[in-house]
């Protein structure tokens, strides 16, 4: 396995460096953390000395944990369960689908270098490249990197190890009719906008043409996703309404992943901090009881953990209809596998199953590498909505232009563009949107 | 070194002994067909706290002692007196299920908040405004104490160097650090957790609040300079003594206590589920930001009910975010 070691605690110095602009961590710590440094105390568990003791004393007590592992170096609790608690987070950028005409599953050093460089000197996303100043394309940048983490990009071409070829599998029939749905809704609402008018991303196929009948009707899906319209909440992309942070999670949205992971005896919790501020907590029971009953459903599905050997095994189903990733709603079923490859590095496989959506199961693997526990580095609060003026600001804002054009003072609401606005100049090519 | 290979040894024994405590002081139910057994103590000798625990009384209404009344939000009846005011139009469709449960009250002493003069008027004035005011109908972060003793279960995962508390309102958490770390880099709403045993108690000092949370449905507040140092002891395997003293000099003039036993939920199969409330609020926050609002008089023979909501100053929902 290659080690990507070398590029740990680098994020912030390669862009200071790079004279990029400060990512995350300056958001986060502000000047009081920065004052005090990056403090990386590797503390060993003083505990890990009695693993063997405690192991024996729960086997020769006919417990069930009898599974820890005498040869293992992976870091125990004090009670014998693999011990995977603290503070981690993706260090570097790994796109989820390897990229087109790349056939290796790693990068070698020197292509890893060129990427990085490329990434930092030309094409970061909103920053060196900008649309023309004033159009919507243009405010639709406004996150440039001061608000996103770049990360160095990492030595894996793609997370996804299987299918073979990286790539998410095939949809279904069912699933591809259903996107074509979707998209040919949200395309029609964007037409006789500047994105269709200038071909934007977000036009996917359609044609520049004039307002259309569908933007009174309602989507056909409970959309997850901006329609170019807002009639009300829901019109809003769960980002806009700070509740895009959902499983399974692989970027974490513009600001990337941390987790805090507790343990207590048969309970794993996880705080995610996600989604600038869109965070949640997750509880894993570890227990072989039933999944909740089929009709309820949670945001969060329902998770139920079991160990094999060092690897936390987590049985996920029960989403809600309301969630969606890559079309795939309340059937989705996860399996995750959690496990410390070594002391500071956590490795997670989620392998994604959906019937109706994707032709094959497939499987995503990330890497987490451990943080210092003393500088307390992870963004607690998930306060997106307590400071979402920007949601009611946008609903304030339609009503007012339709008044507006009801007088005779605007222009027609439905040729502004409020969704898929942004400019594809200036994308970081590897990063995930 | 001499102190780590002492550390250890003990370690070792301390393990031993609470393997054996497991074997021998085990608390046995019976699940089903499963036996779920719960430890009374961690293997490093602490009480367990572990769980899925809920506070089982009124102070999620009031902190303090008050009687019950017929509607969450109340207005002048046919008479001019107090005691016989009516329910209000939002919740005079839900009946009986609108009231208010009475209380004796958690807060400790004489029973009384110590607010200064000026803070109390603040306080009365939230009380009457309590549908513009209270964060928890906006579902924002609740903060502490309040996350403690609201009407939803929340679960405490006990570790040897963190012990974390993870609710069900608004899937928030915090995490008490018995080891040593940085505080947080801004003031928070839920605080940033220190805490140390004290024998079998859990004391921990919760301190860099934004001061934008209550204490209460009732308009009990506190400001960004308040202090807390909360105790949790055990006084059965299912049950804690929760006390906490609170110091706030912006508000209050000298330090009070509230204090409450929280019970463990002993359902068999017993889970967190999410309370995912951000979308619960948005009819509330936003609805009548909508193009067509869902809410209309209703017609024929269904009763209409006009709801009057008169905002005061400075409490819109633009005013908040400026707060």
């Amino acid at each position: 396995m290659p080690s990507d070691r070398g590029h740990r605690f680098t994020n912030s110095r390669y862009f200071e460096d790079k004279g990029v602009g400060l990512g995350r961590r300056v958001r986060l710590g502000t000047m009081k953390t920065m004052r005090r440094g990056l403090r990386m105390p590797r503390r060993r568990f003083a505990w890990m000395g009695v693993l063997a003791v405690v192991a024996m004393l729960v086997w020769v007590a006919g417990g069930t944990l009898g599974h820890a592992q005498a040869q293992t170096a992976v870091p125990m609790t004090p009670w014998g369960e693999p011990d995977l608690q603290g503070i981690w987070s993706v260090e570097l950028l790994v796109p989820l689908e390897r990229p087109g005409g790349t056939t290796t599953e790693f990068y070698t050093e020197e292509q890893v270098a060129e990427l990085d460089r490329v990434r930092a000197t030309g094409s970061v996303f909103g920053n060196h490249v900008r649309a023309e100043r004033g159009s919507e394309a243009d405010v639709a940048g406004a996150y440039n990197a001061v608000f996103t983490s770049q990360r160095p990009t990492g030595r894996r071409t793609g997370m996804i190890i299987d299918p073979p070829d990286g790539k998410v599998p095939p949809l279904t029939a069912e699933a591809r009719a259903r996107q074509t749905e979707i998209f040919e809704y949200e395309a029609a609402l964007l037409q006789n906008t500047v994105v269709c008018r200038d071909n934007l991303d977000g036009c996917i196929g359609g044609a520049y043409g004039s307002r259309s009948p569908l933007r009174d009707e309602q989507p056909p899906y409970y959309s997850t996703r901006n329609i170019n319209r807002a009639y009300g909440p829901e019109d809003r992309s769960l980002n806009e309404r700070c509740m895009s942070g959902n499983l399974p999670n692989f970027r974490g949205g513009f600001t990337g992943i941390h987790y805090r992971v507790v343990q207590s005896p048969g309970t794993v919790t996880i705080f995610y901090d996600v989604g600038q501020g869109q965070g949640f907590n997750r509880v894993i029971p570890i227990t072989d009881d039933p999944h909740l009953p089929a009709h309820v459903r949670q945001w969060w599905g329902d998770s139920r953990g079991r160990w094999e050997g060092d690897t936390l095994v987590v049985d996920v189903t029960n989403f809600s209809a309301k969630r969606d990733f890559r079309g795939s709603r309340e059937n989705l079923h996860v399996v995750e596998r959690w496990r410390r490859i070594d002391p500071e590095t956590l490795e997670v496989v989620s392998t994604l199953e959906d019937s109706t959506v994707w032709t094959r199961p497939w499987t995503v693997i990330q890497d987490f590498a451990r943080q210092p526990e003393e500088p307390n580095r992870i963004y607690y609060e998930p306060r997106c909505h307590e400071g979402n003026y920007g949601l009611p600001g946008l609903l304030v804002g339609s009503r007012a232009e339709e008044r507006a054009f009801a007088e005779g003072q605007g222009p027609d609401p439905a040729t502004r563009c409020i969704a898929g606005c942004s400019s594809p100049e200036g994308r970081d090519p590897l990063a995930l949107r | 070194m001499r102190n780590r290979i002492e550390g250890l040894m003990l370690g070792a024994v301390v393990a031993a002994a609470a393997v054996s405590a497991v074997i021998a002081v085990t608390v046995t139910r019976a699940v089903g067909q499963v036996q779920a057994t719960r430890p009374a103590r961690t293997v490093d000798d602490k009480p367990n706290f572990s769980g899925i625990w809920q506070a089982l009384n009124e102070a999620h209404w009031d902190l303090e002692a008050h009687e019950a009344r017929s509607g969450m939000v109340m207005q002048e009846g046919v008479y001019p007196f107090e005691f016989a005011q009516v329910p209000a139009a939002p919740v005079l469709a839900l009946g009986a299920a609108a009231g208010v449960p009475g209380s004796i009250g958690v807060v400790q002493d004489d029973g009384v908040i110590p607010y200064t003069p000026e803070a109390a008027a603040i306080k009365q004035e939230n009380n009457e405004n309590w549908i513009d005011r209270d964060p928890e109908l906006k579902c924002y972060l609740p903060g502490i104490p309040r996350a403690m003793y609201m009407p939803h279960p929340f679960q405490i995962v006990q570790s040897t160097n963190k012990i974390h508390m993870a609710y069900a309102f608004t899937s928030t958490a915090r995490t008490i650090h018995l080891d040593t770390v940085d505080g947080p880099p801004d003031y928070t709403y839920m605080g940033h957790s220190v805490g140390r045993w004290e024998d079998d108690t859990l004391v921990v000092d919760v301190t860099d609040f934004n001061g934008k949370n209550w204490f209460d449905r009732a308009g009990n507040f506190h400001s960004e300079a308040l202090r807390l140092e909360e105790r949790f002891t055990p006084i059965s395997p299912d049950a804690i003594h929760y006390e906490v003293t609170i110091t706030d000099p912006n508000v209050f003039t000298r330090p009070w206590r509230i204090s409450m036993p929280l019970y463990r939920r002993l359902e068999p199969n017993m889970q967190l589920l999410e309370y995912r409330c951000i979308e619960f609020a948005e009819e509330f926050l936003y609805g009548h930001l909508r193009k067509e609002p869902l809410v209309t008089r209703w017609e024929g023979e269904t009763i209409i009910v006009d709801i009057t909501r008169k905002i005061p100053a400075g409490d819109a929902l633009y005013d908040w975010y400026r707060k």
